[in-house]
């Protein structure tokens, strides 16, 4: 190592180099954040760790006929919005949009942040992650949904690292070529996971085409909120005003997450009424599930109130001016879309597969909750993200644009 | 509604005034429901659906047939669906003349292992 | 309407004795056809199915040519519910308690005519189009070329459980003495690859429930219970498409 290289690391990192002048600029609040979130994510790691060493069975409440739950579901919600954060974000940077310029930066971050939250999560999901290493390379099988969607994430999320270094290093063609190749890496990887649940044909609560386009469109709303709450809640970490391209910027993400919220909405009535026409076999029993049965409360209170309505409502009433109310409406629409993760996918198990028999074994509904480790470990995936952000916002300064 | 009330009343009561002590008794001389379990399980016999609802009495099983003591008969060796076919036990009258045969309606008579799992849960 | 110019006295006529054998064999192939597409519970007319897939010849044998092309015809009437083949397959593939590679269900019906339950063995269906094999991302699962059977590498096995959602037939599960995804596999590496003729549940039914067979086979039990146009024969939830290997029928 040359001596040039070397001292421009440790200016870096040294005992006090920038690295360590930036992370100890924070307020007793922020350490406290960043505590609560480290400790967390560790309390997650204890939990999984623990669940895959002494047997998943004890300590998840998935069962034979519900293999998959929140924490699927969780991990489902992380890569929607890591999906949702490079789609909207590479609207500027790499589409060449002014309007969104200012958000691309701490969008790209925050995405690489939310696939990595997944990734932590789906590695305590996967019975023996260890295998999955070794066999997705030396035996795949491309018919699979689930190969093509774990090796394009894998794929999306070296391009989302490059994109993110070259956009420090101001290296801005590089950054571009990265981002795109990035968009189309995480619309192929998500589209498939759309189509792992698809293309079951045996699950007529997922299946058909409607997944994967539905995916795709679902992720761009969910970055669209997640780009308005965490650039919120950057400047109040960093205690600074936002400058008028900044405001500018979210004012238009917000008028496209009205877009997007109609455009959901659109999804879910056509997604309802083709379930209830008809009264399709297996779709029917699920969709009334969600319209008047045990997930009542989560559709309409959740999804429909909390993910879409009330956003709507103070999306459209800020006038893309009111931050507090384009805040809060980003943050209601997080937690009802995190909820029709979880319905998405515990909604499209809960009819027995065998029900149609008519036999005593299937007559009902299955039922599950998420138990206190599955609990746990959700929670940690969340920590991840907001640990991440606050690291984040002090490594890289408020992970500003430099002006050409 | 009152029509249904009425019934009620009489399904309740009637027996309990009059014929209630002569149904209990008779209830409590045969027994409740015998499950065997040999050769396998699980063949259920009731006395209610044969004595009550069916109307057989007493002697038509119990002169020769079978003894009042539940689960004897499945000592035997050949108390198995060959010797049904051929008329014996059960086969003296699931026949396809006087009941049904007993090479048809198979789970008629067996309520299989989770039924007198159930069963015997009840008791 | 223009009249047609095929003979109906002479079409009512030919019953499957007159038919040339090469068309016979056709014929017979398309049978099997037929009974992929019954549904689970209410049948098609065979028939007119007959003539739809006639419409559209697609070679059965041709598509799928394992030899032996093992399957199972289930005499569902014929099942008492005794469980023997519950616990032989238990026995023999070391299937522990939580799981089960096999299943007595049972249908409760109080207002029918006669017999009022009736029970319904379940398996897996080693389809000829799984979902299982297709889904899973490291080929753990997949389908032996030579029998058709679906069969597990227990080692590639990540426990994504993508196949358990896979299946229509709830046919998997995990087994963690395993650490995979476990499945009935006609006993063959218990029983077949010893030379055994049937499976374990099959060998311990008393009542002759589970006729296992070889549907490449044109002898065989199996073979000739599933190619009657007579008999209705069905499988369950045809209408996920996988065309399977397992065969309901009564009497
Ligand atoms: C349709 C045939 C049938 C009729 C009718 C019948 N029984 Fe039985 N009964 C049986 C059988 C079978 C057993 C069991 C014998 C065995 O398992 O060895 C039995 C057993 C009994 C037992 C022994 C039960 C126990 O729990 O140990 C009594 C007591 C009895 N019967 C009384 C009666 C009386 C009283 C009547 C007339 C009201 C009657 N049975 C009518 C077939 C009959
Ligand atoms: C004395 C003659 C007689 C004997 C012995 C007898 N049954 Fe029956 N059983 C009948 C008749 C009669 C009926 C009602 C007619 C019918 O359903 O065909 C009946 C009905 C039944 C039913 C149907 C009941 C229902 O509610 O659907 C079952 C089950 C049954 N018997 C089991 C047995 C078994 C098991 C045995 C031997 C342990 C046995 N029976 C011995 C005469 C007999
Ligand atoms: C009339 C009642 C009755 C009917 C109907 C009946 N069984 Fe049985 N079955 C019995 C009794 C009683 C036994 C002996 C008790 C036991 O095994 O628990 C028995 C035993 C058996 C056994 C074990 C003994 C042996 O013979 O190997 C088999 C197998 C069996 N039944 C099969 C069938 C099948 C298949 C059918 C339908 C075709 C059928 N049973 C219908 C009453 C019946």
């Amino acid at each position: 190592m040359s001596d040039e290289v070397k001292a421009a690391v440790l200016s870096l990192v040294g005992s006090d180099g920038l690295v360590w002048e930036r992370l100890k600029s924070g307020s007793k609040g922020y350490y406290l954040l960043l505590m609560v979130t480290g400790i967390l994510v560790a309390a997650a790691a204890v939990a999984g760790v623990q669940a895959m060493v002494v047997g998943h069975e004890h300590f998840y409440n998935t069962t034979r006929e519900v293999p998959w739950g929140i924490l699927i579901s969780t991990y489902v919600f992380f890569v929607v919005t890591s999906t949702g954060l490079c789609l909207v974000s590479s609207i500027g940077h790499v589409f060449g949009n002014e309007n969104f310029m200012p958000i691309a930066k701490r969008s790209v971050f925050l995405s690489i942040a939310t696939i990595l939250s997944g990734f932590f999560i789906i590695a305590f999901e996967i019975k023996i992650p260890w295998r999955m290493a070794i066999y997705n390379v030396i035996s795949p099988n491309l018919t699979s949904n689930i190969w093509w969607m774990g090796t394009l994430y894998g794929v999306y999320l070296m391009f989302m690292l490059a994109e993110y270094g070259f956009l420090l290093l101001d290296k801005h063609r590089y950054a571009v070529i990265c981002g795109f190749s990035g968009a189309v890496a995480g619309i192929a990887a998500h589209s498939n996971l759309g189509a792992v649940f698809g293309l079951l044909m045996g699950r007529e609560f997922w299946h058909g085409p409607y997944m994967p386009i539905y995916f795709i469109a679902s992720a761009m709303m969910t970055g669209t909120s997640v780009i308005i709450l965490f650039h919120f809640l950057a400047y109040k970490v960093n205690k600074e005003e936002m400058g008028p391209p900044m405001k500018h910027a979210l004012a238009i993400t917000a008028k496209l997450g009205v877009l997007l919220i109609c455009t959901i909405l659109f999804f879910t009535i056509w997604k309802m009424v083709s379930g209830i026409a008809g009264q399709p076999a297996g779709k029917y029993e699920a969709v009334m599930a969600l319209v008047k049965g045990p997930f009542a409360i989560n559709f309409w209170l959740f999804e429909i109130g909390m993910g879409m309505v009330f956003p709507l409502i103070l999306f459209a009433g800020s006038k893309g001016k009111n931050l507090s109310m384009m805040f809060l409406g980003a943050a209601s629409m997080i937690i009802g879309i995190f909820v029709m993760r979880y319905d998405l996918v515990v909604v499209g198990q809960a009819v027995p597969v065998l029900h149609e028999l008519g036999v005593n074994e299937y007559k009902h509904l299955l039922s599950y909750s998420p138990s206190l480790y599955e609990g746990i470990i959700t929670i940690g995936g969340f920590a991840m993200t907001a640990f991440l952000f606050l690291i984040g916002e002090k490594l890289f300064a408020g992970h500003k644009m430099s002006q050409h | 509604m009152k029509y249904l009330k009425s019934i009620i009343a009489v399904v309740i009561f009637l027996p309990m005034l009059q014929a209630g002590q002569a149904v209990a008794a008779e209830n409590s001389a045969h027994g409740g429901d015998i499950i065997y379990t040999k050769p396998l399980q699980s063949v259920t016999f009731s006395h209610k659906s044969h004595v009550e609802e069916t109307g057989l009495s007493c002697d038509l099983c119990h002169a020769g047939l079978f003894e009042m003591q539940a689960l004897k008969i499945q000592g035997k060796s050949n108390f198995t669906m060959a010797a049904l076919a051929k008329g014996e036990y059960c086969g003296a009258c699931h026949n396809g003349t006087m009941a049904f045969a007993s090479t048809t309606r198979c789970a008629s008579c067996h309520s299989g292992v989770k039924g007198g799992r159930l069963a015997q849960n009840h008791e | 309407m223009k009249p047609t110019n095929i003979d109906l006295a002479a079409l009512a006529n030919e019953g499957v004795e007159n038919v040339a054998m090469k068309d016979r064999r056709h014929f017979l192939k398309m049978g099997l056809a037929i009974t992929g597409v019954f549904a689970g519970g209410t049948l098609f007319s065979a028939v007119s199915v007959a003539n739809k897939v006639f419409a559209s010849p697609a070679e059965f044998a041709d598509k799928y040519p394992y030899k032996p092309h093992y399957s199972m015809i289930i005499h569902q009437d014929r099942c008492i519910d005794c469980e023997r083949c519950v616990a032989a397959c238990a026995e023999t593939n070391h299937v522990p308690h939580e799981g089960y590679r096999t299943r007595i269900l049972q249908r409760d019906v109080p207002d029918a005519i006669g017999q009022k339950r009736e029970f319904i063995p379940v398996l897996c269906n080693q389809c000829n189009l799984p979902q299982c094999t297709r889904v899973c991302p490291t080929k753990a699962t997949y389908k032996n070329t030579s029998n058709g059977i679906v069969m597990m590498d227990t080692s590639k096995c990540i426990g994504c459980l993508t196949c358990q959602e896979a299946c229509p037939y709830n046919a998997r599960y995990f087994n963690e003495e395993r650490q995979a995804v476990d499945k009935c596999n006609f006993c063959f590496d218990t029983r077949l690859a010893k030379g055994e003729k049937l499976t374990a549940c099959a060998n311990a039914c008393p009542a002759n429930c589970r006729v296992f067979g070889d549907l490449s086979d044109p002898t065989s039990e199996a073979y000739r219970t599933v190619h009657q146009i007579e008999r209705a024969v069905w499988v369950l939830r045809p209408e996920a498409g996988t065309k399977p290997n397992i065969f309901y029928t009564k009497g």
